[in-house]
């Protein structure tokens, strides 16, 4: 638009139309050949992936109808409902607000459900209760009557004092209870109580009361009544109906009473809903053959097999989300730390400013070292300096945190940096010290900031290969890690390793469904962080 | 506050002892990346010193054979570094072209609302995984190019790795220069205009030159990401250490040596990112030679890769001179 304006001015400015003519062409040419070129990368990708997903899906198998059909069924509903959405942003944002709650909470159950097969749930539970639930009690307790000498030290000495008397208990006590209450008791009553706390404020403490101990008796009776339902264990149950289901309860709660408009949003799902079941009545009446999909839920759930059909991939999803879960605890300590250190504690002039200097250039340089280097960094350190064992998952994890550390670092940087200096000022003013003046004001400003650009690392993580191969984890593996000092598996390793395989069906079938589930995790990520983005992070 | 005594017994001594403790952790967590530096410079040196005292050097930088399994073992790096220049270059020849004229459609052209989507999805490019980049050249691309352009290619060939590490790092040229872009100044764009200059004019004429230090350092920067790359190029360019095959015309009467392409791009190839996957999967043993020579390629890339990024980081800071 921009170029046919000038191009107008141009030739009525000069009265030569010819020459206008022929610079306006150029121009235009040279518009359409820059979009072209911004296009060609993502066109290509997406037909790349189209093929995949194809492939994933077993379209071959299917008749030509059923396609329109299914599409027809679910979509009508689907998009009438966004159509209508789209006019009017509240509903909009309503039905982003229930779809990210779903994606992050299933993400959160699904890291929880790992937590609970790989780790000695029992432990955690004795650790859990004799020593973070009395400290976290006393910090709060120490934080409502502001007695400065409970709310830290003492809190402190008790959490350390309890994870050692955890320890101790852990050989005399032997009799536990059942997974699913242990998973009541550690997730579900903090769950209920920052849903009640929540509820309480806005309504009431009768209200939060209620959504508190409603919270955790609708979550034990829906935990049994799916794992009744499904076959699953009431463990996955309770975990599934506390992280997407408690949330997604409450938001639509608030959502009902705060926003007239834009809790017609809420029928989003019923609008999904009737798409499927109606796509779903319409093939059966109309006798058409679906796809035979590789992505299934057994793939999902089996283990890894010679034979095509039978191949699944889920020690290699629990060895991602295990080895995810501890790159996102390391790299989110040490590198929010660096950053906070560099920003506001670190000194700028004088010879410490040349070492601060000296650190920044590092961490930019190490941003730039190829993901393979660092894989001999933890082959060299950790397997053979430390002797951690060959192609064990905490390995896999610390190195993986060390090759993302410099992204969090940058990130957070820029977030931290972003926090208006008036606002220090204001609280250093007011007496703070630095520590409270970080704690209570920088860190809660910048952290949206600082959450977008950690879970982008993570994403990154998640489809690192090479520096996996060089700390040795093994491309196929047909247990799931359950420890730290385990052999792990990863999913970019088992679509490596399948990747050589002669047979056809793996080439195409299996190895197709795993680089779909690859690419789902690796997007619902990434769309969580932009959804922090957009809605947390303060305009600049 | 500062002439009083501190007072270690009450609530301002806990106060400043958790100063001191909380202070104390994040310098800890800042020297973890410290660690990191020395860690990959301690790991690399070490082991690449042992290869270095039982291989001479001079053979190892000027060997035209690589062979670490087979007797008689050899560790000549020319053929692995021809594999890495090969796809280097391809692949820049393919996204530097691409990266600047998205840049210019993003910085001169777009309208907020395209940019809006288009910047996301671009970023979606640098975030996919490289394996997947990987299987889609192994198993949609090279069988395409077989069929219609190319029916020799090799199943492993270098011109689909490079095709696929050129759209992996278009992102990263396109938005390195994009900031390039905006940073130049609006009055040199108006006066521009004020001369008579068409947008196409403007935009090549004057934004592009006025850019150009912050373009190249974001050509080098995807240089060093390409030469890195290791995914793309190990599942779809083989594991296949070869210098092209020297064909010979008849001219003249003389026979002239050549290269054709076809034996360059048409056929597997092995960058030195790929080597080192392929020793490290191998069931080498820790100390042996070949396990060194891991080490001592990694150095040699590590080395490169470092200088690249100093020298990219050294233009870009010349280039925040002229606009500030």
């Amino acid at each position: 638009m921009t170029a046919d304006s000038t191009a107008t001015v141009d030739s009525t400015a000069a009265g030569d139309t010819d020459f206008g003519e022929v610079s306006r062409l150029k121009g235009v040419a040279f518009e359409y050949l820059t979009l072209g070129a911004s296009l060609v990368g993502i066109v290509a990708l997406a037909v790349l992936l189209g093929y995949v997903a194809a492939d994933a899906i077993g379209v071959g198998a299917a008749d030509p109808a059923w396609f329109p059909v299914v599409l027809l069924a679910l979509a009508a509903p689907t998009l009438g409902f966004l159509w209508y959405a789209a006019r009017t942003p509240d509903v909009l944002d309503v039905i982003e607000g229930l779809s990210v709650r779903v994606v992050g909470g299933l993400e959160l159950a699904v890291a929880l459900v790992v937590l609970f097969v790989v780790t000695d749930v029992q432990f955690l539970f004795l650790l859990y209760t004799v020593g973070v639930l009395p400290a976290a009690g006393l910090y709060l307790y120490g934080r409502a009557t502001d007695d400065s000498r409970v709310d830290f030290p003492v809190p402190l000495a008790v959490l350390a004092v309890g994870l050692l008397a955890g320890y101790l208990l852990k050989g005399p006590i032997d009799t536990y209870p059942l997974d699913s209450l242990i998973g009541l008791w550690m997730l579900g009553v903090p769950v209920a109580a920052s849903l009640g706390a929540r509820w309480r404020a806005r309504a009431g403490t009768a209200v939060g009361l209620v959504v508190g101990v409603g919270v955790l008796a609708g979550a034990a009776a829906a935990g049994y009544g799916l794992a009744a339902a499904s076959g699953l264990g009431p463990e996955v149950g309770v975990v599934l109906a506390l992280t997407p289901g408690a949330f997604l309860l409450s938001y639509a709660g608030e959502v009902a009473l705060d926003e007239p408009v834009g809790r017609r949003g809420l029928l989003f799902p019923v609008a999904v809903l009737v798409g499927l079941l109606a796509g779903r009545l319409l093939v059966s009446a109309l006798g058409l053959a679906g796809p035979e999909p590789w992505i299934d839920w057994g793939f999902l759930t089996s283990a890894p097999s010679r034979f095509a059909e039978q191949a699944g991939l889920y020690p290699a999803i629990i060895g991602s989300v295990f080895i995810i879960s501890l790159v996102a605890m390391f790299s989110f300590v040490f590198g929010v730390g660096c950053a906070v250190y560099l920003e506001e504690y670190a000194p700028e002039s004088g010879y410490g400013g040349m070492v601060t200097n000296v650190v920044q250039v590092n961490i930019s340089n190490l941003a730039g070292v190829p993901s393979v280097v660092y894989g001999l960094l933890g082959l060299g350190i950790f397997v053979n300096l430390v002797g951690l064992g060959f192609g064990i998952v905490l390995v896999a994890a610390m190195t993986l945190s060390l090759l993302i550390l410099p992204i969090v670092i940058i990130s957070a940087q820029e977030a931290i940096r972003s926090v208006p200096d008036s606002q220090r000022q204001a609280a250093y003013g007011m007496g703070a010290t630095r520590w409270q003046t970080v704690k209570s004001v920088v860190i809660p400003e910048a952290l949206p900031g600082i959450l977008t650009g950690s879970i982008l690392a993570l994403g990154r993580a998640i489809g690192e290969t090479a520096p996996l191969i060089i700390i040795g984890l093994p491309t196929t593996i047909f247990a799931a890690p359950t420890g730290l000092f385990q052999k792990g598996a990863a999913m970019p390793m088992q679509i490596y390793g399948w990747a050589f395989l002669p047979e056809e069906a793996f080439r195409e079938g299996v190895l197709a469904a795993g680089v779909v589930t690859l690419m789902v995790v690796l997007l619902s990520i990434n769309s969580v962080a932009i959804y922090v983005r957009n809605n947390y992070q303060r305009g600049s | 506050m500062s002439t009083e005594p501190t007072d270690i017994t009450g609530a301002a001594g806990t106060r400043s002892l958790r100063e001191l403790a909380v202070h104390l952790a994040f310098l800890c967590c800042a020297v973890v990346s410290v660690l990191t530096t020395v860690g990959i410079v301690g790991a690399l040196l070490i082991d690449a010193v042992g290869f270095f005292s039982n291989y001479p050097l001079g053979s190892f930088l000027t060997g035209t054979n690589w062979s670490p399994g087979i007797t008689p073992i050899s560790f000549g790096v020319l053929p692995l570094v021809f594999g890495t220049l090969v796809v280097t270059i391809t692949s820049a020849a393919v996204a530097l072209p691409i990266g600047v004229l998205t840049a210019i459609y993003l910085s001169e052209y777009a309208s907020e609302r395209v940019r809006s989507y288009l910047k996301p999805a671009l970023e979606i490019l640098a975030g996919v995984p490289t394996i997947v980049y990987g299987i889609l050249a192994l198993v949609y691309l090279t069988p395409f190019l077989r069929s219609t352009l190319f029916p020799n290619i090799s199943t492993f060939n270098v011109l689909s790795a490079s095709l696929m590490v050129g759209i992996m790092i278009v992102p990263m040229v396109a938005s390195i220069s994009e900031d390039a872009m905006n940073a130049v100044p609006d009055s040199l764009r108006q006066a521009g205009y004020g001369l008579g200059a068409t947008k196409f004019e403007v935009s090549t004429g004057i934004v592009v030159p006025a850019a150009v230090s912050g373009i190249v350092s974001s050509f080098i920067l995807a240089l060093s990401r390409a030469i890195g790359e290791t995914m793309i190029v190990v599942v779809a360019s083989g594991s296949n250490a070869r210098l092209p095959a020297v064909r010979y015309d008849q001219l003249l009467g003389l026979s002239i040596p050549y290269v054709h392409p076809a034996d360059v791009f048409l056929e597997p190839a092995q960058p030195m990112t790929s080597a080192m996957v392929q020793l490290a999967s191998s069931d080498i043993i820790g100390g042996s030679l070949a396990y060194d020579a891991l080490f001592a390629i990694g150095i040699t890339l590590f080395v490169i890769t470092l200088a690249m990024n100093v020298v990219s980081e050294l233009v870009v800071r010349r280039y925040r001179e002229e606009y500030q």
